[in-house]
Parts: structure tokens; C-alpha cells; sequence
């Protein structure tokens, strides 16, 4: 499942060029609740103009971590930087630059779509009634707008909840497991309207999932969480100069297998699981040689080396645990 | 800085956008309508005098009212504080003034505990619904602080209270008019006043009247905002602040022996006691004590609510 498009490479292409286009920064984020440590010391960046994904299972911690971002939640220890602006210390400087969705898409039911959004858009000064049209149209609840929210479905109440994030053109945009609920073309719809913003506005985008299916397509970085704590960054589209790093899905028929699972093992700490005759294990691509060159070295025979590149899905498997990707 | 005033009015919205509120206006125009048909249907409390002949009728009145209350014991002081009106009319004589407008505003005084009711409910849901409906998160990640979040929603609170007041007073003369007649710009009666009956304007009274009221209301909805934004939730909020709002007469008396009685919010609550010849509830209570006491009691339920809205995480719905 790996995705090159037009768009990704150009995000990659403006990372790389512009000096310091951090969004937001999670520094050694911690929270406990009672005794019972919840986050424990997550610390990533988010660049301007990238889809930023935040996978993990249920109850790994997104939505703390996302209250603790807009500030719903205080912070136990570490700080959560918005361009430039402590969410701490200066929380109306940094909150202006977020527009966030938090576990639901929950607005007022027994008001119109449009009432919804004037409500919040009198909340932030200089919100024009234009800007209100333009995100309707931008989002396509036009038809619908006129209707009270407990008509809508939870697909239009999504959509409703990105119009509502996006009023006061925020500089980083937050939204916590956008496709719960949705159908494949709603998540396709959502993905079309992310990615425009990102690749045109230069929108930082943080989307929290607990199914990779559902997010990889539109990522362009993939931090996966558990049990409040960050296991693993990913690009989700490797480009020339990222292959270095990546990981690689290995097969290997080597005899006796048992001596060579243990080799790699004790040398490079590495799992190896037997099965059917091969050894299958992960690797990064750099260090294949070294492997091989060590069976060679310990009298193992090597009968066939197969690599291909490990998806995501593989990694997340192995970081996860099987039950929990959908 | 977001205009406090946009806050505010997108609470007001809030408020009137709901049907209950509707409800509640809808029930208010009911009562004042059936009180109105009721006052007009008995008798003689409602007859216009006529200028030539009033001495005679209020004579008439006098004797029946005599023979009333000697033939039901009950009536006893409510008939003779009546025939004492009367008499006043009589030996300054001066005509009395026939039932109007005016006079119906100044009975439905004790429609302003409906008013309190209302506010409870307003006052109990406008923190705690935002809780339930999950909204509470959008609510907050916005550039205002919290404080300026619930004080705007404070601040609709009591406007609400005194629209529904205004409402009530509108709405009364409208129908007192209807149904009554209108009875001159400023009428006058007479009443129980500091020193023994004196003739006064309605309106001065339907004034001070409605601002003893609004003493209790501001106090219960200030308490019921409180439960509302430490426990949110809305039921509770109501159940207790309504609960004492009925009860708490009954708790003043049950520990009326006591001399720390005086103490109790209940106690102070109706500053009227201390106007009209009225005696204090109790020995050493005067209305510089009842307010210290109120504004006492009122800074506990304003700070509770705001260390607690404003310190606590917002956490899973
Ligand atoms: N208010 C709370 N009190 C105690 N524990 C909580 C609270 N909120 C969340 N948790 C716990 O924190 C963990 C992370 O929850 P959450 O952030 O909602 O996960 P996710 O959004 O990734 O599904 C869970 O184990 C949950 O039980
Ligand atoms: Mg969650």
C-alpha cells in the first residue's frame, strides 16, 4: 500500500526547502489521571503542509493526547508547542492557529447547520459572513445547511465539524478518527478535502485513526501509539533517499535454520520465526549484507533470499499485535 | 479579545432557541389568561365605584364582609384588614380606586417564584447540557478564556431572568387591561405600610415588590449555575436547587430555635421583612446583616463555580 502521488512529493519537496516549517511540537508530552500514567513522554513535530497520522488501537491514548493539544486537558509534564506559541503559556495565541474536531463530531442538535457554524464563527473576531459561505461550499453542505443538525447523518455532521474547524483558517488543523462511521466514499470525500489543504493552504493536518486502512491513503507520516507511548514514525510514501530506512520484509531458506535464528538473534536482535521452511523475519535494508555475510561466515548454507518491501501494515502488525488493524 | 458581548448573546440564542423556553413563556401567558378569568368572575373585588354613590357601596361592602367573618372564622383577618382599607378610603375620603391593570401586575408578584423556577432550569442546564451534548469541547477551544466562557453564560442567565420578569410585567398590565381596564397613569391604593395603612402608588410598589423577588431568584440561580458547573449535570442541579427553593422556609423554622438560624441563606432571602412594619425573623438580624450574609453566600457560589470550570480537565464524554 504505498502511494506516490503528485501531491505527496510536492509536501515533501516544500518540507525540505522551507527553513523551519514546524507546526506543532509535542515535547516529552505527559498525562496522568490519579495514579495511572496515561501518556508517557510522547515527542514528534508536525510540519507545516503535512498529513500527519496518529495511529494506535483504542485506548492507546489519541484522544488524551489530542485534549492535551487544545488545551481541554491540563498537561501533566512536557508542553505542546503551536507554531512557536506554548498551548501552556500562551493558550490564546496558540489555540487561534487550531481548528480541531475532538472524539465527535457533537454540535448543537436543535440548531441549523448554519446556526452551528454563526455560533462559533461569533466566537473568533473577523470571521466574515463569506467565510462562513465559503466553507459550507468547501466541505458541500450547501442543500443541507438549512436543516437541524439532529437530521444529519454522521457523515454530514463530520463534514460539518471540519467546516466548523476550519472558520478561522487555523494553521493547524486537528481532527480525532474523522472516518469513524464513514463509508468508503465519505472517507475518500475526506481525504480529497485534507489533501487540498495541506498541498494549497499549507495546512499542518493531524488525523488520528485506529485503522490504518482508513488513513494511510491520505498520510504522509504515520506515528503509531501505544499504550501512550510513541512506537514507531513512518513515511508513508518513500521517496528516492527514504528507502535507506526502510524496512524490509525478508525470506530466507538457510540451513540449519535453527543455528541462523539464533544467529541473528545474538548479532543483530533480531526475531526470526520458522515457517514452511523459511525464516521470515524484518530488517532494515542497509543491513541485509551484514546478515547474510554472518550465516556465511557460521557455515549456513543459503539457498534463497527473497526481500520485498515491508507495508505498513506488516510494521504495524509487528508493533501492534494482529486483532487490533480492521 | 472576542467581544464579551457575542459570547453573551450566543448564550441568549442558545437559550431561545430551545423549544422548553418556548414552553415556559407559553405556560406563563396560560396562567396570567385563567388568573385574569378567575379574578373576573368573582364578584366584587373586581366592581369599579361610582363617583356619586362609592361611601354607600363601600359601606355596603364593610357590612358584608362583617357578616362574612362571623359566619366563617377563617376569613376573620383577611376581611378585617379589608374593612380597614375601607375605612382609610372613607375617613380621608378619598375615592378608591377601581381594579385595573396596575392593581392585576401587582398580584402576580407571586408569579415571580414561577420566574425562579424557570431561571433554576435555565441556570442548571446552560453549563451541564453543553457536558452532555459534548459541545462544551468546541465551546472551549476558542480564544477566550474559560472565565469569560462561563461568565457570559452567567450573565444570560440573569438577563434571561430579568426578560421573563419584564415579560411577566408586560404581559400582566396587557391582560390586567383587557380584562380590567386601564385605571389612570400612576393609580394609587391603599396598603399596610411602615406606619399603619398609608395611600401609595401601585406602581412604586409592583416595583419594590418585584426586586424583594429577585433577591431569592438571583440566589437560586446562582446556586443551581454552581451545581450545574461542578457536578454537570442539570437534573441534579435542578432536583436540589428547586428542592431548596421549597423546602427552605421549612429548614429556617426547624432550626429556628437555634441562634445560628439567622445564618441560613433562607433566612435572609426575603428582605422584605424588614420594610412595611414587618418584624425580622429573628432578634438580631437587620438588613445590613441579610445583605453582608447574601453577598457572602453569593461569592462562595460565583468562586465554586468558576475554580471548578475553570481548573478541571474536560475529559471523556
Ligand atoms: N478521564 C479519564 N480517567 C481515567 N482514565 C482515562 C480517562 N480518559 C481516558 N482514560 C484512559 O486513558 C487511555 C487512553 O484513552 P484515549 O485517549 O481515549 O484513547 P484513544 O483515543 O486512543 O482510544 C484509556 O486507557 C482510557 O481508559
Ligand atoms: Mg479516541
Amino acid at each position: 500500500m504505498v502511494v506516490l502521488s503528485q501531491s505527496n512529493f510536492n509536501n515533501r519537496f516544500k518540507g525540505r526547502y522551507l527553513l523551519d516549517n514546524t507546526a506543532m511540537k509535542l515535547i516529552n508530552l505527559k498525562k496522568s489521571i490519579g495514579k495511572k500514567q496515561i501518556i508517557k513522554g510522547l515527542e514528534f513535530e508536525i510540519k507545516s503542509g503535512e498529513v500527519f497520522g496518529f495511529l494506535g488501537p483504542n485506548g492507546a491514548g489519541k484522544t488524551t493526547t489530542i485534549r492535551m493539544m487544545v488545551g481541554l486537558m491540563r498537561i501533566t509534564e512536557g508542553d505542546v508547542v503551536i507554531q512557536g506559541k506554548s498551548i501552556k503559556h500562551h493558550y490564546k495565541e496558540a489555540i487561534r492557529e487550531v481548528g480541531a474536531i475532538v472524539e465527535n463530531p457533537e454540535m448543537y442538535p436543535f440548531m441549523t447547520g448554519l446556526q452551528n457554524l454563526n455560533h462559533f464563527a461569533r466566537m473568533i473576531p473577523g470571521i466574515s459572513k463569506e467565510r462562513v459561505q465559503e466553507v459550507i461550499s468547501l466541505v458541500g453542505l450547501e442543500k443541507a445547511i438549512k436543516q437541524k443538525v439532529n437530521k444529519y447523518s454522521l457523515g454530514m455532521r463530520q463534514r460539518l465539524g471540519i467546516a466548523q474547524a476550519l472558520l478561522h483558517k487555523p494553521s493547524v488543523l486537528i481532527l480525532d478518527e474523522p472516518t469513524n462511521g464513514l463509508d468508503p466514499a465519505g472517507i475518500r470525500e475526506i481525504r480529497q478535502y485534507i489533501r487540498r489543504l495541506a498541498t494549497e493552504e499549507n495546512v499542518a493536518v493531524i488525523i488520528s485513526s485506529h485503522l490504518l486502512s482508513e488513513i494511510e491513503l491520505m498520510c504522509d507520516r504515520i506515528a503509531v501509539i501505544k499504550n501512550g507511548e510513541l512506537v514507531a514514525i513512518q513515511s508513508v510514501s518513500p521517496i528516492a533517499d527514504d528507502i535507506e530506512e526502510l524496512v524490509c520484509r525478508v525470506q530466507l531458506e538457510a540451513k540449519p535454520a535453527n543455528k541462523a535464528i539464533s544467529i541473528m538473534k545474538e548479532e543483530f536482535g533480531m526475531d526470526g520465526d520458522f515457517d514452511r521452511g523459511l525464516i521470515h523475519f524484518h530488517c532494515q535494508r542497509e543491513l541485509i549484507p551484514n546478515v547474510i555475510q554472518s550465516f556465511v561466515k557460521n557455515d549456513i548454507s543459503i539457498y534463497r533470499v527473497e526481500v520485498s518491501k515491508a507495508t505498513l501494515e506488516d510494521k504495524f502488525f509487528d508493533l501492534i499485535g494482529e486483532n487490533t488493524i480492521g | 479579545m472576542v467581544n464579551f458581548w457575542q459570547l453573551t448573546q450566543n448564550e441568549l440564542k442558545k437559550i431561545y432557541i430551545q423549544k422548553a423556553t418556548w414552553v415556559m413563556y407559553i405556560l406563563l401567558i396560560v396562567i396570567l389568561f385563567g388568573a385574569a378569568l378567575i379574578t373576573i368572575t368573582s364578584d366584587f373585588i373586581t366592581r369599579d365605584y361610582n363617583e356619586d354613590t362609592w361611601r354607600e357601596e363601600l359601606q355596603e361592602e364593610n357590612n358584608k364582609l362583617t357578616k362574612e367573618m362571623q359566619e366563617e372564622a377563617i376569613f376573620q383577618e383577611y376581611n378585617t384588614g379589608l374593612i380597614e382599607q375601607n375605612n382609610y378610603y372613607l375617613e380621608h375620603d378619598i375615592m378608591p380606586p377601581g381594579y385595573g391593570a396596575w392593581q392585576y401586575v401587582h398580584e402576580n408578584i407571586i408569579l415571580v417564584s414561577l420566574i425562579s423556577l424557570f431561571t433554576i432550569i435555565v441556570a442548571a442546564g446552560i453549563v451541564a447540557n453543553e457536558f452532555k451534548w459534548g459541545t462544551i469541547k468546541l465551546l472551549l477551544i476558542r480564544p477566550s478564556s474559560r472565565v469569560k466562557i462561563l461568565l457570559s453564560k452567567y450573565v444570560a442567565v440573569i438577563l434571561f431572568a430579568l426578560l421573563t420578569l419584564l415579560f411577566l410585567i408586560a404581559f400582566s398590565w396587557l391582560i390586567g387591561a383587557l380584562f380590567f381596564g386601564v385605571d389612570g397613569l400612576n393609580p394609587h391604593m391603599v396598603m399596610e405600610k411602615n406606619n399603619g395603612l398609608a395611600y401609595v402608588s401601585i406602581i412604586k410598589e409592583v416595583l419594590v415588590g418585584y426586586g424583594f423577588k429577585m433577591v431569592n431568584l438571583i440566589m437560586m440561580a446562582t446556586f443551581a449555575f454552581m451545581i450545574s458547573s461542578i457536578f454537570r449535570s442539570s437534573a441534579l442541579a435542578i432536583g436540589i436547587a428547586v428542592f431548596l427553593m421549597l423546602a427552605g422556609n421549612s429548614i429556617v423554622m426547624f432550626f429556628a430555635e437555634h441562634s445560628w438560624a439567622k445564618f441560613i441563606l433562607f433566612a435572609n432571602t426575603d428582605l422584605s421583612q424588614y420594610v412595611n412594619g414587618n418584624e425580622p425573623f429573628m432578634e438580631g438580624m437587620s438588613l445590613t446583616f441579610s445583605i453582608i450574609i447574601l453577598l457572602i453566600y453569593y461569592a462562595f457560589f460565583a468562586i465554586s463555580s468558576w475554580i471548578v470550570f475553570v481548573k478541571r480537565d474536560v475529559a471523556g464524554s
